[in-house]
């Protein structure tokens, strides 16, 4: 304590130095990158539950996808720079970060939501301060058309470059199911779904999407979010004899799921979408019990070429995390959360402009006018006068089979097959052995 | 109507063995030691996880499925027991210290594993695979729950025969009925503590392995039934065994019917509403006399 005397601060001293810390913070706040031209960094806020695997791909793939960019001389010359943050899945700590990331990062672009519920969540004040926002991980139709289709003015900065909704899904699913009947006379399907925003469409349109063409749904229900004991979904779905079971899980535990399904060898096919089952580890992480159910996941889980741009993109991300934690692929979040930088990059710089505080308009336009190759296929968004105002459109092979949504399966060995569309099949579906 | 009501006797069977010995754990360490261990849940995560470690056939040890189970169940045990000889002995004086510090551990140990493994869910390596199809019944049940089922048995019998038996075992119940009274009898209170602790830890690590099984296995993975484990406890009286188990068959039967009949989304109020009603009407519990406090 010696000397102590000597260094303390004058009060005047101290006065002087706070009032210029505080003018200097202001100016810079002022300064800060609040509309993408007014300095040279362009700031992408990133938006996942980063504790997940889902989210960590996601994180992973929008990195890649900022290198890239960089590489390439940035978004408009300027350098991105990527804030990631974790919304833990929540609600509240979703609407914490973003407003954190819009009000004292000034970022110019969000990307990211992986929770429909979080997503709408948010949807409000992101409207309100006009930052551009893509959703890559949710679903729910509703979040486009209960928001645009109300007041698309209000909510014209938000766009969802990709996955397709689960509406456009519903009828993916149908389409499914008629190939499921081709390759093995199944007739009768029956349709679990977690009990959350995104799955609305199973239950409501999957069910007319398989009569129309002639088939049967046995059954159907929901299954709250917190299930972990699956013997009596299960069970019900064995007692109706469905030949397949169309079970749509990205909350509930699936690795129970599957697991009860494969000890108890269940009759039935399990087929539709299941999100922790897109990850590599899922064969680690089920001792192999997902062996044979299927998946629909954007970029196919990275097994087979949808563009020229789907391996790369996938041959980088292994690279890059082949001795980091899983997933070792990009899962269907990361190839879209890769995706949406470079649409946007595309849009902004034919529209010449990055400012949404006076050129939101043009950047709406240059978005919704954009045809970008992207690593999971072609992307384009609909426009404002569509069923999905700024949603990304569904693409379609000759037969009219819904395209950019495929179907992979768990196949001997841990291998994951993409299975449907058969143009983009690297193997025939497999039915369980036990059946 | 028949094969319905089976398969509650069955699927309930199978639940309420395993909420029993997670109960059976918490009750000794309150009844014993008058600590409300928090991280009695985290000895079930625990359980699972070195398990996990110990048998995925992904992993580098991969053991068969026997020799981890008995490896798993002596790690819960251990942590158990460094649990209390390392922190809980010096505070359990003071209750709210030692709520607050278990809570901490839980916390820790649920932080800890998340660093390892993510927060993704894992399935085990079943210690028996294959299930039996009840087709009367309309239900399967696994090979791994009916073990479950007698595991629980063979434990709860063995420490039965131990508490009421032996007498290292009659020390336990009689320091969980009157601290000073066994004192005063000779009875050594630092070993008998240490002996619950593992006994608590081992009954959670066998409950962790089949819970890790039968549902999943992921960090938190023991708020669930820890909570259930505490309604069982308050119902069955607290700090007695036979409370316990009675109380585990019940609140376990109560869900199975529950789950049937409403849905899995109203899995756990019905066990809250008799928690409220025995808190109500029977404050002490079921077999609460077994309980004197000092």
């Amino acid at each position: 304590m010696k000397n102590a005397g000597n260094k303390t601060v004058k009060r005047r001293t101290f006065l002087g130095a706070a009032g210029a810390g505080t003018v200097t913070t202001a100016l810079a706040g002022c300064l800060g990158g609040i509309s993408g031209e007014d300095d040279d960094i362009f700031r992408i806020g990133h938006l996942a539950p980063t504790r997940s695997q889902m989210g960590l791909g996601a994180e992973r793939s929008i990195e890649i996808a900022v290198d890239e960019v960089n590489d390439d001389g940035g978004i408009l010359d300027q350098e991105v720079e990527l804030l990631s943050e974790n919304t833990e899945g929540q609600v509240d700590e979703g609407t914490a970060v973003v407003e954190s990331l819009i009000q004292e990062d000034n970022v110019d672009l969000l990307v990211g939501t992986f929770v429909s519920e979080v997503t709408q969540g948010i949807m409000d004040f992101v409207a309100d301060r006009n930052v551009p926002f893509i959703i890559t991980g949710s679903a729910d139709p509703d979040s486009i058309t209960e928001f645009h289709g109300r007041d698309y003015e209000e909510y014209k900065n938000v766009f969802r470059t990709g996955p397709i909704n689960s509406d456009l899904q519903a009828e993916a699913m149908g389409q499914y199911a008629e190939f499921l009947s081709d390759e093995h006379g199944w007739e009768d399907f029956a349709i679990l779904a977690d009990d959350a925003a995104w799955t609305g469409p199973f239950i409501e349109r999957l069910p007319d999407e398989i009569e129309d063409l002639g088939f049967n749904v046995v059954h159907a229900d929901t299954m709250g979010i917190e299930t972990d004991d699956f013997t009596q979904y299960l069970d019900d779905v064995d007692s109706a004899d469905a030949d397949a079971v169309f079970r749509f899980i990205a909350h509930a535990d699936s690795a129970a799921f599957v697991s009860t399904w494969q000890s108890n060898e269940y009759p039935f096919a399990v087929e539709g979408i299941n999100v922790p089952g897109m990850s590599p580890a899922f064969w680690d992480a089920t001792e192999g019990a997902c062996l044979y159910e299927t998946t629909s996941q954007s970029g196919a889980g990275g097994v087979t070429e949808l563009t020229d741009r789907t391996m790369p993109f996938v041959e980088e991300y292994e690279d890059r995390y082949a001795d980091e934690d899983p997933p070792s692929k990009p899962m269907y979040m990361g190839f879209n959360s890769y995706d949406a930088v470079h649409f946007y990059r595309e849009a902004v710089e034919s529209a010449g402009t990055a400012d949404y505080e006076n050129e939101l308009d043009g950047i709406v336009d240059a978005m919704l006018s954009t045809e970008h190759t992207g690593a999971t296929g072609e992307m384009v968004l609909y426009d404002e006068d569509s069923e999905y105002p700024n949603d990304v459109q569904e693409t379609r092979d000759e037969d009219d089979y819904i395209s950019n949504f495929p179907m992979t399966q768990w196949q001997e060995g841990g291998e994951v097959e993409c299975v449907f569309p058969e143009a983009d099949a690297t193997a025939d579906h497999v039915a369980p052995e036990w059946l | 109507m028949l094969g319905t009501l089976l398969s509650i006797l069955i699927l309930g069977a199978m639940i309420s063995a395993v909420y029993a010995l997670i109960a059976i754990g918490f009750t000794m360490i309150f009844g014993v030691g008058g600590v409300l261990n928090l991280a009695h849940g985290a000895l079930i995560m625990i359980g699972a996880f070195a398990y996990l470690g110990l048998t995925s056939t992904g992993g580098m040890l991969s053991l068969p499925p026997m020799v981890g189970f008995v490896i798993a169940v002596a790690v819960s045990a251990g942590a158990s027991y460094a649990m209390y000889a390392g922190l809980v002995q010096f505070i359990e004086e003071n209750v709210v210290i030692t709520f607050l510090a278990t809570v901490v551990l839980a916390l820790l140990a649920t932080e800890l594993v998340t660093f390892w493994f993510g927060t993704d869910p894992y399935q085990l390596v079943p210690l028996v695979a294959g299930s039996l199809h009840l087709e009367n019944v309309g239900t399967r049940v696994r090979y791994m729950e009916l073990l479950g089922f007698v595991i629980s048995w063979i434990a709860i019998g063995l420490l039965w025969y131990y508490v009421t038996q032996t007498d290292e075992g009659r020390s336990i119940l009689a320091t969980s009925m009157s601290e000073r009274g066994a004192q005063l009898t000779g009875v050594d209170l630092d070993f008998v503590k240490s002996r619950t602790w593992l006994i608590a830890g081992a009954f959670a690590g066998i409950a962790g392995v089949f819970l890790g099984s039968l549902l999943s296995t992921y960090p938190v993975m023991w708020l669930n039934p820890l909570a259930i484990a505490f309604i069982i406890v308050v119902i069955g009286g607290i700090g007695s065994i036979k409370g316990s188990v009675v109380a585990a068959y019940l609140i376990g039967y109560l869900e199975t019917v529950t789950i049937q009949f409403l849905g899995s989304s109203f899995q756990g109020i019905f066990s809250l509403v008799v928690l409220v009603v025995v808190l109500l009407v029977l404050p002490q519990g079921l077999y609460g006399r077994e309980f004197v406090h000092e």
